[in-house]
């Protein structure tokens, strides 16, 4: 039980030792009716200093939440490794923040191709939904993605089909993820012609919700159609896709890329942004 | 929909209301214990605190509701995002920060929805208020304005908002909206070289953005770059924002980027 809810009991007791004081007259109930009436107002003082203790440590703990992730997304994934460490170690002020931390924790060991354990702390997350909606859809993305990367090909499956059913046109960079995700399961299963077809069809939504990784959606149409044989479009798609991302992070993020690289000129960025 | 003068309206109803409520309910509780000793004052006590935890609880369960609007005006579901502020805003809120932030709410909601007049409006109503315990509203909300004077063709006035930013510590997410937004200002006052400062820490940020955003980043970007002589660097840009977003529609937005693909 927090202290809180100590200084909260106290002060019932005390209140209601005052109240049962005051229906007695003898000198002994007077006194202790004066005892607790004054000894209400610092506990009153006590909570509300609690209360703003709580707040501030929350919010503490809140900024590290969000310098991590900030950290994750400018890609300084030793600092941010080492400090979402100590982070986890501490007890958390709420679910919401270990949760998210726990996301933070699966993308990291994504990052360094753990995947076994990002899909075990990922199942943990959606399993005991501890995240909203828009998050929960995200995580079972990333989840999908890392079990392409094991090649737990049925699981990746059954997770694409549970993420369609999940509205993902209502959900941030929804329909575009999806899509990602399937266009990888078909250029991993041997499927190009599908993945074309999608990449086709979803072009517009992953260029509106992936940002910068709609590269990732180039790159592995260039894939397809080097299966097929069909090198003019391959090498067409891998230099659009070098354009948005270097080749070492795509193939970093696809290990299927690497004959690509291989085999089709990456585009150069200039010397001035290099 | 609520209008932005109505909503700052019920701004200052309210938090006159909730000033006098909370002094009734300190001014309770202070003669409760200074005015001696009896059941009266322990009752009169008793109640003022009882009376404050439940406000108090009221109001952090609704600011917990309240988190919501945000990802739904993020995700484009603006008709569902303005029916839940509308509520926020109506219902009556005990602290002036909850209120603020419905009222921030609703500005961020009419910049999404390009209502630049009424977004104006409501960040400076916002920002008329003592922010020193919400900075990050503070920040977000001067982005806003700024950007939004930028829309009306305010350049003095999205300067002087613009200018407060550059002395604050600001997140990844601010320091990028700030990026837009100052990319946007320069460019619109021919200040070609200063966008080309620091270019790949730009680029990289850019990296970051939601698509439009990076798109309308490095356009602007590649404009600077071909106004300058570096048309390698220019290619490059262009192709990365076509790559990102419809061109079209970039232009139609932005009609100066036009020149890129003629």
């Amino acid at each position: 039980m927090p202290w809180f809810s100590y200084v909260a009991l106290s002060f019932l007791l005390m209140t209601v030792i005052g109240l049962f004081a005051g229906s007695n007259p003898s000198p002994f109930f007077k006194s202790m009716q004066v005892t607790t009436s004054i000894m209400i107002v610092p506990a009153l003082v006590a909570a509300a200093v609690g209360a703003i203790v709580n707040v501030r440590r929350f919010r503490a703990q809140q900024a590290t939440l969000d310098a991590i992730e900030e950290m994750i997304q400018l890609r300084r994934w030793e600092p941010a490794g080492m400090l979402l460490d100590r982070f986890l170690s501490m007890p958390m002020r709420s679910v919401g923040l270990w949760a998210q931390a726990l996301v933070d924790l699966a993308s990291l060991l994504g990052r360094h191709h753990r995947f076994e354990d990002a899909i075990a702390v990922q199942s943990f997350v959606i399993e005991n939904e501890l995240l909203d909606d828009q998050s929960d859809y995200y995580v079972r993305f990333a989840r999908a993605m890392a079990m392409l990367r094991e090649d737990h090909l049925v699981d990746a499956d059954r997770a694409i089909s549970d993420l369609r059913r999940r509205d993902p046109e209502r959900m941030s960079g929804g329909a575009g993820g999806l899509a990602l995700v399937e266009i990888y399961r078909d250029v991993k299963t041997g499927h190009p012609d599908e993945a074309i077809e999608l990449f086709a069809k979803y072009l517009p939504k992953m260029q509106q919700q992936l940002g910068h990784r709609v590269a990732d959606a180039h790159a592995l149409v260039a894939r397809a159609h080097d299966l097929l044989g069909q090198e003019p479009q391959a090498r067409a798609a891998y230099e659009r896709a070098t354009v948005l991302a270097p080749p070492s992070e795509l193939q970093r993020r696809y290990p299927e890329l690497v004959k690509l690289a291989e085999k089709y000129p990456a585009t150069v960025a200039p010397g001035e942004v290099a | 929909m609520i209008s932005a003068e109505r909503a700052i309206k019920t701004l200052q109803r309210d938090t006159t209301i909730s000033s006098v409520l909370r002094a009734v309910l300190f001014g309770g509780m202070f003669a409760a214990a200074v005015t001696g000793v009896g059941i009266v004052p322990v009752m009169v006590l008793l109640g003022c605190g009882v009376a404050w935890a439940i406000v108090s609880m009221q109001a952090a369960r609704r600011s917990y509701l309240m988190g919501d609007s945000p990802s739904l005006i993020a995700s484009g579901q603006y008709d569902e995002a303005e029916e839940q502020i509308e509520k926020e805003i109506r219902s009556f809120w005990q602290f002036k920060s909850v209120k603020l932030r419905g009222l921030h709410h609703l500005a961020v909601l009419r910049h999404a929805q390009r209502q630049w007049r009424e977004a104006a409006i409501l960040s400076q109503a916002i920002l008329r208020q003592r922010l020193t315990t919400m900075p990050g509203v503070a920040r977000t909300t001067r982005l806003m304005l700024a950007d939004s004077l930028l829309e009306l063709g305010d350049l003095p006035g999205a300067h002087h908002a613009l200018l407060s930013m550059y002395a604050q510590k600001l997140s990844l997410n601010e320091a990028m909206n700030l990026l837009v937004v100052q990319l946007d200002y320069e460019s619109r006052i021919g200040a070609w070289q200063a966008m080309l400062r620091n270019l790949a820490h730009k680029v990289q940020l850019a990296e970051l953005m939601p698509s439009n955003s990076a798109a309308r980043v490095q356009a602007m970007l590649a404009l600077a770059a071909r106004q300058d002589g570096k048309e390698e660097l220019a290619q490059w840009l262009r192709r990365r924002a076509e790559l990102l977003a419809d061109v079209n529609e970039l232009t139609a937005h932005r009609p100066m980027l036009k020149q890129l693909w003629i």
